[in-house]
């Protein structure tokens, strides 16, 4: 009980812990006061309880396939966010933080959305056992500890990239958010596969056999850059035509500043 | 405009027809009870889309998973999931239920 337990919510808090440290680092490192991590977290957890309170009510829309709808949905809406934050971070690397209210505001919406989505499962999972409270205590050790792994993990990389020189914490951090970004697009397609909104394939190729996606390596790739041992085209195109967007828009912006502008700031 | 008119009543008749032909999907069923699945070896034709229907007669909530079939559904106390899988290549396709892994547990085998 207490392994399942630990499992379960280092999974779910593992993605949501990535995006939160990355984009708080980088809110540090665009000068962006980190006040929107409070409502980022506020309307996450009303969102995920919400979620899990009308999970039947939504698991009934679209023939039965109202999770995997709602949950693609927010996938997608999160990657539409990621490369909106991508021009508006891109925009602010040479030192002028005009937008940084909508920066602020764009981020909180990803983290919001990132906890509805990961909570959610977390909810359920523990309250489906609260009547059992001889296992109660188990189980709530277990997600203590999943969820201090989890953290620890995202405190991790907010230190590796807010220890970084400005220039290349700002272009790494963007980079590692088109990985997830684009993790995050294949997701929604295997969902919409799954409701069979999209048509099913064979897979076009399987690296169980090299990384199994429920090792521990596998589980941390799939929660950083979208990692898949059996994608099939629909995702893989979904992953790396998502993934290009986002490079191109990096590249694009981080090239178009001037190498002067670092100069005279402070690392 | 008439014939993007004409086009898009084709396209939607070709939606609506192809809609149809989505729900002629073989049907197999799987239940859940005291944290187990039932059947537990699910035997179905290969290279073809299945519509799994998976109740969960526990009151407690279950999660099917599946790294194999790639599938990943949380399914409340007392309810039915409708999970589409496949085609699938002959073979072997474990699933297990997160919540309670060390009893939920089941494969599909394709042939």
């Amino acid at each position: 009980m207490l392994l399942t337990s630990v499992i379960i919510v280092l999974r779910e808090v593992l993605e949501a812990a990535l995006l939160i440290s990355i984009l708080s680092a980088l809110s540090g490192i665009m000068g962006i006061s980190r006040q929107w991590l409070i409502w980022a977290f506020g309307c996450g957890v009303a969102g995920a309880v919400s979620y899990s309170l009308g999970i039947n009510v939504i698991s009934d829309l679209f023939e039965g396939t109202g999770q995997e709808i709602s949950s693609a949905a927010m996938q997608f809406l999160i990657y539409v966010l990621l490369l909106v934050f991508v021009l508006l971070a891109g925009r602010s690397i040479n030192g002028r933080h005009s937008h940084g209210a909508l920066t602020a505001i764009v981020m909180a919406a990803i983290i919001a959305l990132a906890i509805t989505r990961e909570g959610f499962e977390v909810l359920v999972y523990l309250f489906g056992f609260a009547d059992e409270w001889r296992q109660s205590l188990a189980i709530l050790t277990g997600a203590l500890i999943g969820a201090g792994v989890g953290i620890s993990a995202g405190a991790l990389v907010y230190y590796l990239f807010s220890n970084m020189r400005r220039r290349y914490a700002l272009l790494y951090g963007l980079c590692l958010l088109s990985l997830v970004a684009a993790g995050m697009i294949s997701q929604a397609a295997l969902l919409l596969i799954q409701a069979d909104w999209l048509p099913s394939q064979l897979p076009l190729w399987d690296t169980t056999a090299w990384l199994a996606e429920q090792s521990i390596t596998g589980t941390l790739l799939y929660a950083l850059i979208g990692y898949e041992a059996t994608p099939t085209a629909i995702q893989a195109s979904c992953y790396f035509g998502g993934l290009l967007l986002l490079l191109i828009a990096v590249l694009v912006l981080y090239a178009r500043t001037p190498r002067q502008t670092f100069r005279g700031t402070p690392d | 405009m008439r014939a993007v008119m004409r086009t898009t009543l084709l396209v939607l008749l070709w939606l609506c027809g192809n809609r149809e032909v989505l729900a002629d999907k073989p049907v197999f069923e799987l239940e859940i009870r005291d944290h187990l699945f039932f059947p537990e070896v699910l035997v179905v034709p290969a290279n073809t889309r299945i519509k799994l229907l998976v109740s969960n007669n526990d009151p407690s909530p279950e999660e099917f998973e599946s790294y194999e079939l790639n599938r990943e559904k949380v399914i409340m106390g007392k309810r039915t999931a409708v999970i589409f899988i496949g085609p699938l290549l002959p073979g072997e396709y474990p699933f297990f239920g997160e919540f309670h892994p060390e009893t939920a547990l089941g494969k599909v085998i394709a042939e």
